[in-house]
């Protein structure tokens, strides 16, 4: 097991290079779809997550006992978006509204008033709008509103940017389960079950 | 009269005909006279004849007169001696008005004198005849007149040089000395021709400008160079004027008038006119562009000689133009150009097979620029849908946008679920954080990261589902880097995670202790029970989360 799972490896490790040198050969401004995959990217994020949310413990602390679930999402998608190291829209967009956010709250502390959190969150939840528009339209709209900050962009740099907000969020749902199996110690369940092909 | 109604040109060659005709009267030739009407109105019109007619008359009467009963052979000889005064007072200013009558006019005599005039005076006055037509042509501004007699030409007649240059003037219009003259013009053509080489050569230069912003970015030289040649040959018309006045102006207005009147398409006219224009502008030519003589029949050849010319090279010139501005465009990524052309030329078989870089219109398919750039458009999106169904699972049997569209949103959903999941339990799972617990986890971390080199080491293949940096590098190097208990920040990333993790784990640290025998510290025990549990759940992919997730990774 621990051979195939080093081959594995080892294999993705060509394949990744594989896949980077083709991405760079073809368009010069496409990112890079294997970087979240890489283990130092890993790493890194793992790293500064376990940092933010000791940090978001420490100012939870004092406020709350308890820091909700949201701010450590909000703690999560910070550290993701800061890992992304700015190159795609989606993690400009996150760091922007927390930026304005924290901008906001201390001009508000400063002003001494209370301000409710807001979370900023650009994600709609269950977005379920049905019209007679044309159906890829409609669904790229939905698109567009999952991915944080891409509400006017394009449909091709959508796709672009839906690619890497989709191997950042796996990349973010590995860390944050081991996180939790490693503070837990038990089997973090998935939500939904990916059907594998 | 005929002859005094007749505007003066005709007038004058009108009296040459006449002043020859009395000749022929008095050689016995009056049975080719048909014209009798010139004989009465020889003496009318030679009165009012202007000096230099009532001189030739004068001249031509004085051995009519002295031959006036001279016996045939004579008058014939008499005919030949006032063809050679003829041609020397008048080399071919005379003549070619002659030679105009014998292609123009319908007289008999005319034209059996005209036809026994260039049987001695074949070669020499054929030449002549040209360059004295161009320059007619070109200097006078009378409109569709027959050449007129310019007094003004004569002096011009007797410079040897003048016939040179003239001669190089009929190059450009080398088609119209074709035209000119119906019958075999040996003598104009040549030297035009060689001219024409010589002038494409001094206009090379100019012409680079011009060829080298159609030509340099080209990838079908044939045509880049045919076009170019075209050009070449096209344009040194115009720019001749440099060296001659008559040419620019006269070819210039009768391209310009032929080309409306062509066939020809406005695109290519409008095209036409403005490299004409260009070309003319760049030859700093005197211009009179409105020099409307060009409907002479001899320009008919020329007219369709140079029309044909002209669409094909507009034709080509605007090929060019689109394959370097497809080039350009494709070049620049620029999509939706609509100033593009259609380059029908550049989607023949001899073209390259599209890539991303260069956009060229395949074979068989719409070299609209709009279709180009919704092609470019489509490739995108389909090359991203690409990417995107490898990274989604269970997307490859699916085709097409919107299905693959559903299951993007499905799966981008499900991971922010997860990861809303994930901090909500981040957040309950964690409700203490201890500064001392955090050192002293730090220091166990090491100790106990010293103590599980062996286990690690296959951790290391499996570092993807716990992704906290549990490699043997990083042990060895927080084994060695931690002394004291109070937090230490350590330069390295993952000897920082490591001394941080530690103060994570702190708080389920209880629930570990009993499952690690060796650790010291609670949290030691935290830690490689952890560990080894992650590594076995790794080892029999029974864990679910981030085993499910290794598995995901190893599949693909």
């Amino acid at each position: 097991m621990a051979s195939s799972i080093s081959e594995t490896n080892f294999e993705e490790s060509k394949r990744i290079k594989r896949r980077k040198t083709g991405d760079e050969l073809r368009d010069p401004d496409t990112i890079d779809h294997t970087r979240w995959r890489s283990e130092s990217e890993q790493r890194i994020y793992s790293t500064k997550l376990v940092e933010a949310i000791r940090q978001v413990r420490r100012n939870s602390s004092p406020e709350n006992k308890v820091s909700s679930g949201r701010d450590i999402r909000d703690a999560a998608d910070g550290v993701l978006a800061v890992a992304a190291k700015g190159r795609t829209r989606w993690s400009r967009a996150i760091l922007a509204s927390r930026l304005r956010l924290r901008l906001a709250h201390n001009n508000m502390k400063h002003k001494k008033a209370r301000v409710a959190k807001v979370t900023g969150s650009i994600r709609s939840k269950m977005p379920e709008k049905k019209r007679s528009i044309p159906a890829l339209q409609r669904k790229a709209k939905v698109l567009s509103r999952l991915v944080p900050g891409c509400r006017k962009v394009s449909f091709p740099n959508l796709l672009e940017e839906t690619t890497d907000y989709i191997s950042a969020l796996e990349m973010q749902v590995r860390a944050m389960a081991a996180l939790t199996e490693l503070l837990t110690g038990s089997p973090v369940d998935r939500l939904t079950s990916t059907s594998d092909s | 009269m005929e002859k005094e109604s007749t505007t003066p040109p005709n007038w004058t060659t009108s009296s040459f005909g006449m002043e020859i005709q009395p000749n022929e009267l008095n050689c016995a030739a009056a049975d080719q006279l048909p014209n009798s009407f010139f004989n009465p109105n020889w003496d009318n019109s030679v009165d009012h004849s202007d000096p230099f007619d009532s001189s030739l008359s004068s001249i031509v009467s004085s051995p009519a007169a002295s031959n006036a009963a001279a016996i045939p052979g004579s008058n014939c000889l008499m005919i030949t001696e006032l063809i050679g005064r003829l041609g020397s007072i008048c080399n071919s200013g005379e003549i070619s008005p002659q030679t105009y009558i014998a292609g123009n006019t319908t007289t008999n005599n005319n034209s059996t004198n005209t036809s026994g005039y260039n049987t001695p005076l074949n070669s020499p006055p054929k030449l002549n005849l040209s360059i004295m037509d161009s320059q007619i042509r070109g200097r006078l501004p009378i409109n569709g007149h027959q050449v007129p007699f310019h007094p003004t030409l004569v002096p011009f007649s007797a410079d040897p040089g003048f016939a040179e240059r003239a001669a190089r003037f009929s190059c450009f219009g080398n088609t119209n000395c074709i035209g000119l003259n119906e019958t075999d013009l040996p003598y104009g053509v040549m030297p035009g021709m060689e001219y024409g080489k010589m002038s494409n050569a001094s206009s090379n230069q100019q012409f680079k400008l011009v060829g080298s912003q159609m030509g340099v970015k080209e990838n079908n030289k044939q045509e880049g160079n045919v076009a170019v040649k075209r050009k070449f040959i096209r344009l040194p018309r115009p720019s001749t004027p440099e060296n001659a006045e008559l040419g620019d102006s006269r070819e210039g207005s009768s391209v310009s008038e032929q080309i409306p009147g062509g066939e020809v398409s406005t695109k290519v006219d409008s095209d036409a006119n403005a490299r004409k224009r260009k070309s003319i502008s760049r030859g700093k030519a005197k211009e009179t562009p409105s020099t409307p003589s060009a409907k002479d029949h001899k320009t008919a050849v020329d007219n369709e000689e140079s029309n044909a010319k002209r669409i094909r090279q507009d034709e080509d010139a605007g090929n060019e133009k689109d394959s370097a501005k497809a080039k350009a465009k494709a070049d620049s990524k620029a999509a939706g150009d609509g100033n593009q052309k259609q380059s029908k030329d550049n989607s023949k078989p001899s073209e390259p097979p599209k890539d991303y870089i260069h956009v060229r219109a395949r074979r068989g398919q719409a070299t609209d620029s709009h279709s180009l750039a919704e092609r470019v458009r489509r490739e995108k999106i389909s090359e991203r849908m690409k990417f995107l169904q490898d990274l989604v699972p269970g997307c490859n049997k699916v085709t097409g946008k919107a299905v693959m569209l559903d299951e993007i949103i499905n799966y981008v959903q499900s991971l922010q679920r997860q990861v809303e999941f994930l901090s909500m339990k981040l957040a309950t799972v964690n409700p203490r954080m201890d500064f001392n617990m955090e050192a002293q986890l730090s220091k166990d971390i090491f100790q106990s990261r010293g103590a599980l080199p062996p286990t690690l080491y296959p951790l290391d293949s499996a570092m993807r589902s716990i992704p906290y940096g549990y490699q043997p590098q990083q042990m060895q190097a927080l084994h060695g880097g931690i002394a004291n208990e109070t937090e230490n920040r350590f330069p390295v990333n993952s000897l920082a995670a490591l001394s941080r993790n530690p103060s994570v784990q702190l708080p389920p640290m209880d629930g570990f202790g009993e499952a690690v025998p060796q650790v010291s510290a609670p949290w030691e025990d935290d830690l490689q029970s952890v560990v080894q549990m992650g590594f076995g759940q790794n080892q029999q992919q029974s864990f679910h989360g981030s085993g499910a997730a290794a598995q995901m990774k190893v599949e693909l």
